[in-house]
């Protein structure tokens, strides 16, 4: 005996145990899933939720280490930028008066770091007073009475390096507030409260909340709010299109409560396995629940074409799982590889986000071949004396799959033809795709926060802010004039960068120390020192002059061996960010900095880039891998490497021509759309799996090609338009969500559906034709 | 019932004159110790050595020279300082002019510029050179400006006896809502200080952490300043001093911080 054979063995044994037990103890079937799902369901109690996008690096990675350690050293903070637009400006007494109090109450903002926050009325402005007086005093210690006071402080803004472009637009139209919280996850809240205090003090001017770690905590809440929104949403769209083909309620009940229980079963499982939900693994009940209905619609397909011939429920129960069992499997387990093969990716989130969507798909799988058997059995008869009957009727839904098949017979040169084009096409459109990803683009265009990022972003030099830091290696290293003259010039190459707002750094205090000290009006003056002993004084000078120290060493370590260089950016596009660094990198090597000293980045928009660098490369690996480990499933599935290629035939067009689509829209490459590549082929490859599988099955039972061309378009193809059809439409919602994310994933499945559902019933029937000889070699014309 | 009212009043009449009586006890008392810790001596000559510890016990130093002259007993101080180290602010020299009753005055000479500059004083909390120390703890805070009860007299800081003073300004915006002084019984020197927020949240502690007598003067010749929030301290060490050793006025002026006195500073 074969291994083949005594495999196939084993594998009927399961199938028989399972079928066994659900026809025969339906009750226990129900009874065991409802304690299981209570179990998991209790699990979810202790949720926790994470939405900190640092998380998507290890937590030992060397860029998070380094960012986490120049935020400690440097005393920096993420922050939001609170800003205010007026057209007719916004430096006069009125709006500043309404700015000194917004600041005064938001100093009072549980988590709001108060001494840091960067307002007129808090920052230290250096300036001369009268009888060769230098002062270091704060900016705007009271609000003005009068619009002349107020023009004045703009010319102080704009008049000192550190807060001109940060503080206020040059023109004065704008004023910015930048607002340091004490974890990110704290921004969506302290955003809530900050727009109640401009609400209250905010006539006249528009007010704006912006920065990354607001866009991100947001997203992640307003993503749970879609979650709990949007699921449910798909799942009453499902259910009714189901309740249109099958007509019986209690017969389409099975799948929604498969799809809900292997929900609560997977997110149960991923607390209870102590994971926090991150904002990737709160898109796993999206993702779900079309997989979970899958499987269930080609039983109830199945089931609903074999109960008018057997009109016995246990006799086509058995027949349908027995004919249904390998293709559910193999569609099971393919479309668990391609989520498996996130694991090889090393960003933690994805990693978790993969495993358990695995999970979750092998739980649906088990369950709608037990449930779907159970609830079948529990039914009356005479509930289902009508069920299957409307297909003996020539529906315009069967007729329509038929004439699918007449097309695919008649016209298979034009079909295969097209397919060849479109997969040319599709090579282009691949080559155009742009990788690029911007947490604050995850809100629609009209989002406030979106608004807010491109008012603030074109009033001022940013709301993104990265940090270049100098480790000069030993204490005093940053005094050294040839060091600071290094970080001069690097700036002035980066701000020639058309997203570079401004930069600033210990050089800038430097400078406008040393030309206050003369006098402030000599601009010679306003330039580094030569020489280390007068830099050295200057530094001192700030020190003994009141400027507050921890100003000083948000830009050099108290110790003066490391420079803190602030970055500030008007776009957070990781495709802009990346040019900043990369500019960054060319005037280093093309400058090799004074010896040992060592130069690195830090900041949330340079994780960012990191992330996605590791996640793009990291998904063209998984994909690559799990489009080699299901060729081989299919080929092993098939016994032949020729079934095995052409079943792979419609998941890479499905790909290609969803990915290419994306190249020829000019949308960016962007982390939803990455996660998507292992739903895209676990999904499209399955309707290649029932049609080939069931082709093979009836051609052994026929033993004819034109009688299994025929029959494959009634049940299976059906089936297969049938799940088109559902899931497509199921996911329409989405297209109005609010978040680009999950329109993303509607428009996704939308496109996986379509595409792979018509290659599969169009190009594969053309392939079978013009192949047939090879494909069925002992068929009978 | 009556009876119980009857007595509630009287214990919250005595408290009251109880409270009136001490809070002019503690004026007095914040007011001695004020002289004992600001005013010790007609001058003072110093040596200091001060090291600014930060959170993660990094330390940096700074070493001066301090010349102290009261003009009024109480009231006008003159200070002078001269910068040894670090090394590249060697010769720097700093001057104050206090007013009790105004800005104070200062100004600083830079040598690597060859410069002196005023330098404005509106802000007595500011910090002194970088250190926890503010402008205010270098020069005094003028006992007037807050209100004092006395807590306790029953207080014990290192095995001295110590009144417990609890100082509130009476001005609305201040660098504190509260300030707790332990004063020693014996010198009325203050042992150690505790500054509280509007929160009610305590954010420095000041320390004396070494008492001397020095010329019959008994002098805290070691003493810290804590910023718990930033969990850096700093710790002031006086490696000498001398006390009425005659100091004129004329040294402290502009003159002097381009040349300083020979006679003071080696």
């Amino acid at each position: 005996m074969g291994k083949y054979e005594e495999n196939l063995r084993k594998d009927l044994n399961v199938k028989e145990g399972l079928i066994n037990f659900s026809t025969k103890h339906p009750l226990m079937v129900i009874g065991i899933i409802v304690i299981l799902t209570g179990v998991f369901a209790f699990q979810l109690t202790g949720m926790q939720i994470d939405t900190d996008p640092e998380n998507m690096l290890p937590v030992d990675e060397p860029v998070r280490i380094f960012h986490s350690q120049t935020k400690e050293e440097f005393g920096m903070h993420d922050f939001l930028a609170v800003g205010v637009v007026r057209e007719n400006g916004a430096f006069n007494a009125d709006q500043l008066q309404r700015i000194y109090r917004i600041t005064e109450e938001i100093t009072e903002i549980e988590g709001v770091i108060a001494d840091d926050i960067m307002a007129p009325s808090l920052v230290d402005d250096i300036r001369q007073g009268g009888g060769n007086t230098l002062i270091i005093a704060p900016l705007m210690e009271e609000a003005p009475e009068t619009d002349e006071e107020a023009q004045y402080i703009l010319g102080r803004i704009n008049d000192n390096p550190v807060l001109k472009g940060k503080l206020a637009s040059e023109d004065g139209k704008a004023l910015a507030l930048f607002i340091p919280i004490e974890s990110k996850d704290m921004s969506h809240r302290i955003a809530g409260e900050i727009k109640a205090i401009t609400d209250k003090y905010g006539d006249g001017g528009e007010y704006f909340i912006a920065g990354l770690p607001v866009a991100q905590d947001s997203f992640g809440k307003e993503m749970f709010g879609q979650m709990v929104f949007s699921a449910p949403m798909a799942g009453l769209i499902i259910f009714l299109l189901m309740f249109m083909f099958f007509k019986n309620i209690r017969i389409i009940l099975p799948p929604m409560i498969v799809a809900i229980t292997s929900i609560i079963w997977t997110m149960g499982a991923l607390v209870w396995a102590g994971y926090p939900v991150h904002i990737m693994s709160s898109m796993i009940p999206i993702f779900l629940f079309p997989i979970a209905v899958l499987n269930s619609i080609h039983i109830i397909s199945e089931f609903h074409d074999k109960y008018k011939k057997y009109k016995h429920k246990e006799t086509t129960i058995r027949h349908t799982i027995n004919e249904l069992f390998k293709p559910m499997l193999f569609t099971s387990a393919t479309t668990v590889v391609g989520f498996l093969s996130l694991l090889t990716n090393n960003i933690p989130p994805v990693q978790v986000f993969g495993g358990f969507v695995a999970f979750g798909i092998a739980i649906a799988w088990l369950m709608s071949i037990t449930l779907n058997p159970a609830f079948a059995m529990l039914m009356p008869d005479k509930a289902l004396r009508n069920f299957g009957a409307s297909d003996d009727k020539d529906t315009f839904f069967s007729r329509f799959v038929k004439g699918l098949g007449n097309l695919a017979s008649k016209k298979y040169r034009i079909i295969l033809f097209s397919a060849t084009v479109m997969v040319i096409v599709s090579s282009i459109g691949l080559s155009m795709i742009i990788v690029n990803d911007n947490p604050v683009k995850w809100f629609k265009s009209d989002h406030p926060l979106r608004v807010a990022d491109r008012t603030l972003n074109q009033h001022l030099d940013g709301t993104y802010m990265n940090y270049l830091i100098f480790d000069g290696g030993e204490d005093d290293a940053i005094k050294n004039p040839e060091l600071l003259n290094y970080i001069e010039n690097l700036q002035k190459y980066l701000e020639k960068n058309e997203i570079v707002g401004s930069t600033a750094g210990i050089t800038d205090i430097v400078k406008k120390v040393r030309f206050e000290l003369f006098g402030g009006t000599d601009k010679e003056k306003y330039s580094i020192p030569q020489d280390v002993i007068e830099v050295g004084q200057i530094l001192f000078v700030y020190e003994m002059s009141g400027g507050d120290p921890d100003d000083l060493f948000k830009m050099v370590t108290d110790d003066y061996s490391k420079a803190n260089l602030w970055v500030q950016m008007t776009n957070g596009d990781n495709q802009a960010v990346a040019s900043v660094i990369a500019d960054a990198e060319q005037y280093i090597q093309d400058n090799p900095p004074p010896s040992n000293v060592d130069i690195n980045w830090a900041g949330l928009p340079y994780i960012n880039v990191i992330w996605q660098d590791k996640m793009v490369t990291g998904m063209g690996f998984s994909l690559l891998i799990s489009f080699i480990i299901v060729f081989i499933m299919m080929a092993f599935l098939f016994r032949s490497a020729l079934w095995g290629l052409i079943s792979m035939l419609p998941l890479t067009i499905t790909i290609m021509a969803i990915y290419a689509s994306i190249g020829y829209l000019g949308k960016p490459y962007d982390m939803p759309i990455a996660i998507l590549s292992s739903l895209t082929l676990g999904l499209s490859i399955d309707f290649a799996i029932h049609f080939i599988q069931r082709s093979r099955t009836i051609h052994e039972r026929t033993g004819n090609f034109r009688e299994t061309y025929n029959e494959i378009f009634e049940g299976p193809g059906r089936a297969i338009s049938r799940n088109v059809m559902v899931i497509a439409i199921g996911f329409v919602p989405m297209f109005f969500s609010n978040l680009v994310p999950y329109i993303t994933v509607g428009t996704f499945f939308f496109a996986i559906m379509t595409v792979s559902g018509a290659v599969t019933l169009l190009l594969l029937p053309s392939l079978m034709i013009v192949l047939k000889k090879k494909l069925f070699p002992d068929a009978k014309i | 019932m009556k009876k119980f009212s009857i007595s509630l009043m009287i214990v919250a009449i005595v408290a009251m004159f109880a409270q009136g009586v001490w809070a002019g006890d503690a004026e007095d008392l914040m007011k001695k110790s004020h002289m004992a810790y600001y005013y010790a001596g007609d001058d003072g000559l110093s040596k200091v050595t001060m090291k600014i510890i930060n959170k993660k016990g990094k330390e940096r130093i700074r070493e001066f020279t301090m010349l102290r002259l009261d003009i009024t007993e109480g009231g006008e101080q003159k200070y002078y300082t001269y910068f040894k180290k670090p090394s590249d602010v060697s010769r720097l020299t700093f001057m104050v002019w206090k007013n009790p009753d105004a800005n104070d005055d200062r100004w600083l000479y830079v040598p690597a510029v060859d410069l002196i500059k005023r330098l404005s004083a509106d802000d007595k909390n500011s910090s002194f050179v970088g250190s926890d120390f503010s402008y205010e703890d270098v020069s005094g805070r003028h006992w007037t400006e807050d209100t004092h009860t006395i807590v306790s007299e029953n207080e014990t800081v290192n095995d001295r006896a110590a009144f417990l003073i609890s100082s509130k300004p009476k001005q609305e915006k201040d660098s504190f809502s509260e300030k707790k002084t332990w004063i020693d019984k014996e010198t009325f020197l203050p042992l150690k200080e505790e500054y509280y927020n509007d929160k009610g949240k305590l954010f420095r502690i000041f320390t004396a952490d070494k008492i001397e007598e020095i010329d019959g003067i008994i002098t805290i010749t070691q003493r810290t300043m804590e910023n718990v929030k930033k969990k850096q301290r700093t710790t002031i060490i006086f490696d000498s001093i001398e006390y009425n050793v005659g100091m004129k006025e004329n040294i402290f002026t502009e003159r002097y911080l381009k040349n300083p006195p020979r006679k003071y500073i080696k």
